[in-house]
């Protein structure tokens, strides 16, 4: 098992009297292995403190989480080693902002490696692929990472987190501020990463598109509850996902506006273009 | 005179790169468009321009007739709001309160004018009960939506979104959406930097930049009938255009493809 949460709740401190319940009662289990996760729901609703559960980033304030075998509670706990705890589960944040400290590029994203003792002329090798791979070519190695685009910043973020080859990959939002076809080759990579060594991977997106077209499996999170747990097959046939402030993809969107507007005989519930196209092309032969 | 007026302008950070090369562009009153392009293609840098961050090496940015210099800064902050990309670089107070008040101070709000904008554009924003909260503490979608409703609250006659939606739930951003179409048949200008093209789509005018160049600037119906310009800007057509475009017989799809392209333009 990767990860395992056992009715989990925390709170964040308000001020000395009360706290803010940010997420509750969650239980929910990854597999290490060829896990393709959504996890969406409202602004505010827990995603990014759900992930910041995944590597022991926060602690719960009640219940537990298993990370790779550690069980991490309430309290510190002296025999479990939390920096190895982030080899095995890497977390991108929202925010490039918050994850970018060092005055180059090239230092911020060797950091994972050479703390996870990667010898330093490898992680300058490791820093230089992994640049490429986020699509930004080696010249930004020397860059100062506080100097660039926000979308440039987003890149670097992600690369920071690849360079150190973690077990499982938890994304917080990896495409926002991408520009569309950065989006499509992220998501590409992410992919590719998967096929070639079946890392699980957890993206948080407000991107239905991308969670029909991608994940096996879609978590819904709403004022801090998990309500949906299902593949996206099933959650994009529900007629409820209004009321959670969610959305349907475009496909279903615009193959539903064709089916309405000619009365076709249309299987509206495709996942990219090629399939869309096939489904016209059907229903209008009939 | 147009009510913005760019006119052979670079701009360079360093001295050396030039990152805005060479920009001619005017901006009518009350027109909606959209800016669009790869990363790094200098939509943010420009946005900097407008408001005075940023000073051209090069050429004028002019505002209502007045070009800006260091000295007219001021004024012309008072006539032009932006939302950053990054709404932890808009955040300066204590509270939420604090944080959506700060941009009118400025501007001769008196008082109680303040307190009420402060409660219509927090409630707006659908932060309103979070307007004794430290910024700090709030998720990425409500600290976007706090920097929005400072903005909103200035009530200056342009308006630039640099990707001020990116991190809404598709609910609010529909919602803010359509506040926003108000306040365009109201007259306002906005300016809308964004990857989105279905929020690029409610603009009139398309603006696409690369490599620190405008690429193509145009009405949207006339830009998107060249998915060439899209492929060579890192762009993604609509996709009921994609869908009428790989339709390609014109005798069975005819009627299917007409519609495809009137939804797409009939938001
Ligand atoms: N440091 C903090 N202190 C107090 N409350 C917080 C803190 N961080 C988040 N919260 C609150 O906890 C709730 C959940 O926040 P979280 O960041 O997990 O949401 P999210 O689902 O990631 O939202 P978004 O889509 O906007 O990023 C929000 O209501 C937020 O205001
Ligand atoms: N403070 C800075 N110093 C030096 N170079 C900078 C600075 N800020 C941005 N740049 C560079 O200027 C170019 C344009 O950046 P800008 O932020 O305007 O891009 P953008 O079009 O807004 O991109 P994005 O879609 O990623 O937000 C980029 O190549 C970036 O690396
Ligand atoms: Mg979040
Ligand atoms: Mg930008």
């Amino acid at each position: 098992m990767g990860i395992h949460f056992r009715e989990v709740s925390f709170h964040y401190p308000q001020n000395q009297l009360t706290f803010y319940q940010a997420i509750a009662d969650i239980t929910l289990q990854i597999a290490k292995q060829d896990e393709f996760i959504c996890l969406i729901g409202r602004t505010g609703s827990g995603k990014s403190t759900l992930a910041q559960h995944m590597n022991a980033l926060l602690l719960p304030t009640e219940g537990s989480v298993e990370i790779f075998g550690s069980l991490i509670t309430n309290k510190r706990d002296k025999k479990i080693n939390y920096n190895l705890l982030r080899k095995h589960v890497g977390l991108v944040f929202q925010f490039p902002e918050y994850q970018l400290f060092e005055e180059t590029v090239e230092k911020d994203i060797m950091f994972g490696p050479l703390n996870f003792h990667v010898p330093p002329e490898q992680a300058k090798q490791i820093a230089s692929e992994t640049i490429k791979l986020v699509g930004l070519d080696e010249t930004y190695l020397k860059r100062n990472p506080f100097n660039l685009s926000g979308g440039e910043k987003k890149r670097v973020s992600i690369a920071g987190i690849l360079a150190f080859d973690p077990d499982i990959l938890v994304l917080d939002e990896p495409t926002s501020g991408l520009d569309p076809q950065g989006k499509i080759q992220m998501m590409e990579l992410f992919k590719a990463i998967q096929a070639k060594t079946g890392k699980s991977i957890i993206i948080i997106t407000h991107d239905m598109d991308l969670v029909y077209e991608h994940a096996s499996r879609v978590i819904v999170l709403h004022d801090g509850s998990l309500i949906y747990d299902e593949s996206p097959e099933v959650l994009f046939r529900r007629g409820d996902l209004e009321q959670f402030h969610l959305q349907y993809p475009n496909t279903i969107k615009v193959l539903s506006a064709l089916r309405d507007r000619f009365g076709l005989d249309l299987d509206i519930y495709q996942k990219n273009l090629p399939d869309a196209l096939l489904a016209i092309k059907k229903a209008v032969a009939r | 005179m147009s009510h913005i007026d760019i006119r052979d302008m670079s701009f360079t950070y360093t001295g050396k790169r030039m990152i805005l090369k060479d920009i001619n562009l005017q901006i009518e009153q009350g027109e909606w468009v959209a800016i669009l392009g790869h990363n790094g293609s200098g939509k943010s840098t420009l946005a900097k321009t407008l408001v005075g961050l940023l000073e051209p090496a090069q050429g004028t940015v002019a505002i209502a007739g007045t070009i800006i210099t260091p000295e007219t800064t001021p004024a012309i902050r008072k006539q032009i709001g932006i939302v950053f990309q990054n709404p932890d670089n808009q955040f300066v107070g204590v509270t939420v309160r604090d944080d959506i008040a700060f941009g009118m101070e400025n501007l001769c709000v008196s008082r109680e004018e303040m307190l009420e904008r402060i409660a219509f554009f927090a409630k707006k924003v659908g932060m309103e009960k979070y307007l004794d909260k430290e910024p700090a503490s709030l998720s990425g979608g409500q600290k976007q939506r706090v920097a929005i409703a400072g903005i909103l609250a200035m009530q200056t006659g342009i308006m630039i979104f640099d990707e001020a939606t990116s991190m809404l739930d598709p609910y609010a951003r529909e919602d803010l959406m359509k506040y926003i179409r108000q306040l365009h048949q109201e007259g306002l200008t906005i300016i809308m930097i964004t990857h989105e093209i279905e929020e690029a789509l409610l603009a009139d005018r398309l603006v696409i930049m690369k490599e620190g160049k405008i690429f193509a600037d145009g009405r949207k119906e006339e830009l998107l009938k060249q998915p060439e310009v899209f492929a060579q800007s890192a762009l993604v057509m609509p996709l009921a255009l994609q869908m009428a475009m790989q339709l390609d017989d014109e005798a069975t799809f005819g009627e299917v493809k007409a519609f495809l392209w009137e939804s797409t333009f009939a938001k």
